[in-house]
């Protein structure tokens, strides 16, 4: 068992009067999968979000309890989000590369935080990451074509070659292959697999297969509470709990 | 009811439908074709003007400067006899009465005109050239053939005699049209020959700079600060409210605030390009933040996301991101909003640009004319010339803002980018 690297107590969160989560505590391990299943709107996003402080772009959004990364509590008015960002990067359910060339996708993470301050050096981060996302040999001929031209598959990997680029800790992925065709849901999960040596990987999914596939560990939402969390295997397998059991066999969803 | 009767009702509710709107988009051509139609037949004239061809004769007796004497000197020399004298030798006239009447037929500037050509070429004194002198307004819109010639002689501007003179000269081939430089070099005139719209133009081009220059930065300003960083409050909601109020308020109001504030309490210059520039600026502020928000507003969150995600602040986020992809919807906006103010009239009769100035202004507060007062002032004159330099002026006025409405659009579809 890996050593716990994202430690959640307590957490509450409201949009407005509605509460979108509760009490929600759940320890994620580094350099594991971690996927989280459950119903649309039970919290799964709003959870994910919270780890690298995205709720904050919400307005009425109010976030209790606490999250720790490294031991660091993060849910933390004084604490820096820029830096946090920098150490835990996301993937959005719908691919969104900027609407620049494939090289400036990749090359912006670094060059805002300081890390390329050089041509070649940017260039070698820009390969680096391509290669870690599996895209490098699909588009090094074509680095100044936009992001925005690729198919939803590529557009994907490059997003997550984009996530690592400014060499995160953590990579947060939403659904991240919602939107994409089964080919292309395929290499993202091979790429999942090998990204895991590196990095701790947060992962929300409504494809209960793929969260067998990819992950170690599996936490069950239900209306914003986590209701069971486990080895993938026993979750899967074994559950303690009737709604999980209810849930992975399709009787609710 | 059966099947078949509604299917049948249903096939002849959209046929009607089709109708109405091939109807109505009819209907709207056919009003801009008798307006296009109008303007274009009245107008086009206007670039043209009629001169008469005549000798000069530089008389060394008649003028007291000799062959290359400054240009000081003969710009403050008399020219007038030998102007008379030349004007005289185009027809033979009999008596005081008819020498007058062919006076009347050029131009008063006919002076200048002898006197520019000198200037042209100093050596002339004692030698004749022939020289096309524009003619006065009255024989000009004869010749274009919108003056009357079967009136009673009484109610003619131009008596007999004038029309036998004319008649003849078109006989020899004396009357000519030429391009019109008069229309877009000159100031106003009472003269409608004389008349142009070299002051409205300069006028016009001052106000829509000074306008650019004080609300395009505001407008950006206020609503990347509104859309993106401002808390989402009932302030802000006031605010918003307020913004799209102002964009309705009618454009006269502003010429009554700049009366108020400019003009009598901080006591600019009136008439000029600066106070109606300010005066567009405050009309067009609203104008342009409207189009500008809805630009950014287009601008996907998933954008924001994705750079906020790898660690953009909020500031770079929306200065790297954001407003480059907005621009071509900012700028588009701009445009029109701006094309709007070009054509706007009612503030700047208030704030005094209906004054008649002659001069072209050098500077911004200098004071000037603008297009549209411009043909509001040619509009109210009588002079049948004006009547052509009136359509004229708009036919000017719409091409400038066909030219901004079209790059608008164009940089709209040029630059606009596609999500995904």
């Amino acid at each position: 068992m890996n050593e716990v690297k994202i430690k959640s107590n307590n957490l509450n969160v409201f949009y407005g009067d509605k509460q979108a989560l509760f009490d929600v505590n759940l320890d994620l391990n580094e350099k594991e999968v971690t996927a989280l299943i459950g119903p649309s709107g039970c919290g799964k996003s709003t959870f994910i979000r919270c780890i690298n402080r995205m709720n904050d772009v919400i307005d009425i959004c109010k976030v209790t309890g606490n999250i720790e990364i490294d031991g660091v509590e993060i849910n933390d008015e004084n604490l820096d989000v820029v830096s946090l960002r920098e150490r835990v990067g996301m993937v959005f359910q719908k691919p969104n590369p900027f609407p620049k060339s494939i090289y400036d996708n990749i090359s912006y993470g670094p060059k805002i935080h300081g890390k390329g301050e050089t041509k070649s050096e940017l260039d070698e981060i820009v390969e680096r990451s391509l290669k870690k996302a599996a895209l490098w040999e699909e588009v090094k001929d074509r680095l100044d074509e936009p992001g925005t031209g690729l198919s939803g598959g590529q557009q994907q990997r490059l997003c997550i070659a984009r996530a690592i680029s400014v060499n995160p800790e953590v990579i947060l992925m939403d659904e991240p292959c919602s939107a994409l065709d089964p080919i292309a849901t395929a290499k993202i999960e091979e790429l999942i697999d090998e990204l895991k040596k590196t990095y701790t990987i947060v992962i929300v999914t409504h494809s209960m297969a793929q969260a067998v596939r990819v992950s170690q560990k599996t936490g069950f939402f239900h209306l914003g509470k986590l209701i069971e969390v486990g080895k993938t295997e026993k979750i899967f397998k074994n559950p303690d709990n009737k709604m999980t059991q209810d849930y992975i066999t399709g009787r609710f969803g | 009811m059966t099947k078949e009767q509604r299917l049948k009702k249903r096939h002849s509710a959209e046929r009607r439908f089709r109708f109405y709107g091939i109807a109505s988009i009819c209907v709207a051509l056919l009003f801009v074709l008798i307006l296009v139609n109008n303007i274009f037949s009245k107008g086009s004239s206007a670039f043209m003007k009629t001169v008469i061809d005549v000798e000069v004769f530089y008389d060394p007796e008649l003028i007291e400067i000799e062959n290359g004497a400054s240009e000081e000197n003969i710009r403050e020399a008399d020219f007038y006899d030998i102007t008379i004298e030349t004007l005289l030798k185009s027809y033979p006239a009999k008596n005081l009465d008819e020498e007058n009447e062919l006076i009347d037929l050029f131009t008063t500037d006919a002076e200048i005109e002898i006197k520019k050509a000198f200037l042209e070429n100093n050596n002339l004194i004692g030698k004749k050239i022939n020289l096309e002198i524009t003619s006065s307004d009255d024989i000009d819109q004869l010749h274009k053939g919108n003056y009357p010639r079967d009136l009673p002689e009484d109610r003619r501007r131009i008596s007999n005699f004038q029309l036998k003179i004319y008649d003849t000269l078109v006989e020899n081939n004396k009357i000519n049209k030429n391009f019109n430089n008069y229309y877009f070099n000159n100031g106003d005139s009472r003269d409608p020959e004389l008349a142009g719209i070299g002051g409205a133009l300069v006028g016009s081009f001052y106000s829509i700079i000074i306008c650019l220059l004080l609300a395009f930065p505001v407008a950006v300003l206020a609503s990347i600060y509104l859309e993106e960083f401002a808390p989402k409050n009932k302030i802000t909601d006031f605010i918003e409210i307020n913004i799209n109020n102002l964009a309705a308020v009618p454009s006269i109001v502003y010429g009554l605030l700049a009366l108020q504030i400019l003009l009598a309490t901080i006591q600019l210059p009136r008439s000029t390009p600066l106070v109606a520039g300010i005066t567009l600026a405050l009309m067009t502020l609203p104008r342009i933040i409207i189009p500008c928000r809805a630009s950014l507003k287009a601008v996907p969150p998933s954008i924001r996301e994705g750079a906020l995600a790898v660690g953009a602040s909020k500031f770079q986020s929306v200065f790297h991101h954001v407003v480059p992809l907005s621009l071509p919807g900012t700028l588009s906006g701009t445009i029109i909003g701006l094309a709007q103010a070009l054509g706007e009239t009612a503030p700047l009769i208030l704030i005094g640009m209906v004054a008649f100035v002659v001069d072209i202004p050098s500077t911004p507060i200098d004071p000037s004319s603008s297009l549209p007062v411009q043909v509001y002032l040619w509009s109210e004159s009588a002079e049948r010339g004006f009547v052509e330099k009136t359509s004229a002026t708009i036919m000017m006025l719409l091409s400038f803002l066909i030219v901004m409405n079209f790059i608008a659009v164009y940089l709209r579809q040029k630059f606009e980018k596609r999500w995904n």
